[in-house]
């Protein structure tokens, strides 16, 4: 075997493992904490794409320099569907919840079709070209700060959640939904806030992969299909465990171009899938039953 | 509220109004069989069906060639429509593949079953044969304006006729362009990678291409062979793999989101190549691409079936998508457009919608000045166009991005005399 090859396929694999991980941490927040699947995920990171690809071709403002307004965007976008659509069907059975988030989902990669064309999109950007070189092996700037950011993030909500007063009423919403209503938390509002919230990581996320790769609207399903993987993975709900398994999946992908050909990547990411699910049907650090 | 008997003082129910409204709708609808139509002011329109990918992976092309089919449509409509059917109009049916054949093949039939008397589209060979098969069942000429693999009109169709080049052509060029440009340069790489979409055209294209270089005797060898699904995101590994295989070429069969992705792969990882040669795919040549690529872009050459930029119809095709769309009518919009103008040129000859007449004005079709470039329109026994041929382009610097796509052979048709082989590394473009 390659050792340089191995080498640089590992570190590949780990930068695109943070970005899986950030691909995943909205669906899982907002499962976690209201249990509801946002399947208009992926095109909600799509539209964090267009939004970041507008700031950049209409005001030369880069992506990583506009990412919190993207964020802001997103967490706006995130407000508005939970406090119209998500807070009148969160009591359905889930199979029920399917149907509007999918329209969503569909009405929002439509919309991304009618505004921005049906083009591949990929300008540049700043640091887009950027590669350190480490011996033999590279190491990608924008796949770097994609990864170091995507960390800092998990890490802040997760600490968010657990330290700031608006995260513990978050935590007990989720927790017992009517409790929280007796002691004067307006759950509808938190919800809203915590589906915003998970908007707005998919927001940011979308402005660090624009200077990855080429945008489309159509994007938006393999998107929702990594996030899935990665959270049922990591465990449903588990933020942690979106990021390790966005790591575990980044790093098996990568390494397995030493030995299979990349048509094959799938068969690897749902096949450590169907093996975790056998043996910890709850996702390596147990999710939200 | 009404009760029974009222209603049956008034001589009427629910059920006999049903049974006598039926039945003055019935002898309606029949008296009306009878009464001659007056005089119409013009001939009811043509349908033509046009399955295009304009959803899914494929989409930035699927648009574009859908529209090289209406603006084509919307011409020959400008022009008087089809004369020898009273001035009829072309009507285009739009039918979306999604980029799956299956889909391509559902949005077919419901074209028919619209009322197409000819289809066109679909860009992807998978698609293709699917709306081949259907084609042949529904006795509906299927003129495929893009769509390369052989196998489509190999297997004895009678109504399918494709106006592109074939994959067997396609290679036939990339092979004979690369003697050239090395014969011409003295230059000669030795190992090679190849990489390609694994969809029914990234295959067969690559694999057609690989089997024909082992042939043509240059010493060429293919040290890997890369593929990977349509619609990747990361080229990372791939790319990491190439490096390792140390090609002084690459031979990508691509689309317009991976080619950008490797290019910038390329870069970002330092691989040392003379050059990159497409043997015959899109994602070198479209304009976004160009603008989106600056200079990495630079020096790739590609052998592919395209416009001839000064032929008459083109000039004003390209006029009319320019304005209309704000970019340049690139070869597979082109191949679109010349697709509907086959059609309108086989109905006007034919006078008539009846597939038999069809058929037979189609085997007939001498297209002259097609805006591609090549020969005349002529369909041979399979159904495949003898007059398509493929030009060799390279991507050269220009401050007019959209002029920087240059024929650099055959020489009849060469919009620049020289061709830039080996290519400056691309980290070395200031």
């Amino acid at each position: 075997m390659n050792a340089d090859l191995a080498l640089q396929l590992g570190i590949q694999g780990l930068l695109t493992g943070g970005i899986y991980g950030l691909i995943g941490l909205g669906l899982s927040l907002i499962f976690g904490v209201m249990g509801v699947i946002n399947f208009a995920h992926g095109q909600m990171i799509v539209m964090g794409m267009y939004v970041s690809f507008w700031i950049l071709t209409l005001f030369g403002i880069d992506p990583y320099l506009s990412l919190m307004v993207v964020a802001a965007v997103i967490f706006a976008l995130g407000y508005l569907v939970q406090s119209t659509i998500v807070n009148r069907i969160i009591d359905y059975p889930e199979a029920m919840q399917v149907v509007p988030l999918v329209s969503l989902g569909l009405i929002l990669e439509n919309m991304a079709l009618l505004f921005w064309g049906p083009d591949h999109r990929s300008p540049e950007t700043a640091l887009g070209l950027d590669a350190i070189r480490v011996g033999s092996a590279t190491i990608d700037v924008s796949r770097l700060m994609a990864f170091g950011l995507a960390i800092l993030f998990t890490l802040c909500i997760f600490l968010f959640l657990k330290k700031s007063n608006l995260g513990k009423s978050i935590r007990a919403a989720a927790d017992n939904r009517t409790g929280a209503i007796l002691v004067g938390i307006k759950v509808n509002r938190i919800n809203n806030i915590s589906f915003a919230l998970g908007a707005a990581t998919t927001g940011a996320a979308g402005a660090l992969l624009l200077p990855l790769m080429p945008v489309t609207p159509h994007l938006g399903h393999d998107f929702t299909l990594i996030a899935f993987v990665v959270v049922i993975l990591g465990g449903m709900g588990n933020l942690l465990g979106a990021l390790f398994g966005g790591l575990i999946l980044g790093l098996a992908e990568s390494l397995s171009a030493l030995w299979l050909p990349a048509t094959m990547k799938h068969l690897v990411s749902f096949g450590i899938l169907v093996v975790i699910m056998l043996f910890k049907p709850h996702g390596l650090f147990g999710g939200k039953r | 509220m009404m009760d029974r008997k009222d209603q049956n003082v008034k001589g009427m129910n629910r059920r006999t109004f049903i049974k006598v409204s039926g039945a003055a709708g019935l002898g309606l609808s029949l008296t009306s069989f009878g009464v001659p139509t007056l005089l119409r002011a013009e001939p009811a329109p043509i349908k033509i069906g046009s399955v295009q990918p304009a959803t899914g992976p494929l989409a930035m092309i699927g648009q574009g060639q859908r529209r090289g089919n209406l603006l084509a449509a919307e011409y020959i409509n400008s022009m008087g429509g089809i004369k020898s059917m009273d001035g009829a109009k072309l009507k285009l049916l739009l039918g979306d593949s999604e980029s799956k054949p299956e889909v391509g093949r559902q949005e077919a039939d419901r074209l028919i079953k619209e009322g197409a008397v000819m289809l066109t589209g679909p860009f992807q060979s998978g698609v293709a044969m699917a709306i081949a098969t259907l084609c042949e069942q529904r006795q509906v000429p299927f003129v495929m304006d893009v769509a390369a693999l052989d196998a489509i009109t190999r297997k004895g169709y009678k109504y399918t006729f494709r106006v592109f080049i074939t994959a067997k052509g396609l290679v036939g060029g990339a092979v004979k362009y690369l003697k050239m440009v090395t014969k011409e340069k003295k230059v000669m790489p030795k190992r090679a990678v190849v990489t390609n979409t694994a969809d029914a055209f990234g295959k067969g294209m690559s694999g057609g291409f690989i089997k024909f270089l082992g042939k043509s005797g240059l010493p060429i060898e293919i040290v890997e062979r890369i593929q990977y699904p349509l619609g990747i995101h990361d080229l990372s590994a791939e790319v990491a793999r190439i490096k390792a295989a140390k090609p002084d070429i690459i031979f990508p069969v691509s689309r317009p989101g991976d080619s950008v992705i490797l290019t910038r792969e390329l870069y970002k990882q330092r691989v040392e190549l003379m050059g990159i040669f497409c043997p015959g795919s899109p994602g070198w040549y479209e304009p976004e691409v160009i603008k989106d690529l600056g200079d990495l872009i630079l020096y790739v050459l590609i052998n592919v079936p395209w416009i001839n930029p000064s032929s008459p119809v083109y000039k004003q095709a390209n006029k009319a998508f320019l304005k209309a769309y704000g970019k340049y009518l690139d070869t597979n919009s082109a191949y679109a457009y010349t697709g509907v103008l086959v059609l309108a040129d086989a109905l006007e000859r034919a006078g008539s919608t009846k597939p038999e007449a069809l058929l037979k004005a189609l085997h007939k079709t001498y297209y002259k000045d097609p805006p591609v470039l090549g020969g005349p329109v002529q369909f041979n026994e399979r159904g495949d166009n003898i007059g398509a041929m493929t030009g060799l382009i390279q991507v050269q610097p220009d401050p007019d991005p959209l002029k920087r796509v240059k024929i650099v052979a055959p020489k009849e048709f060469a919009q620049s005399d020289k061709i830039v082989f080996p290519a400056p590394q691309l980290w070395e473009r200031g």
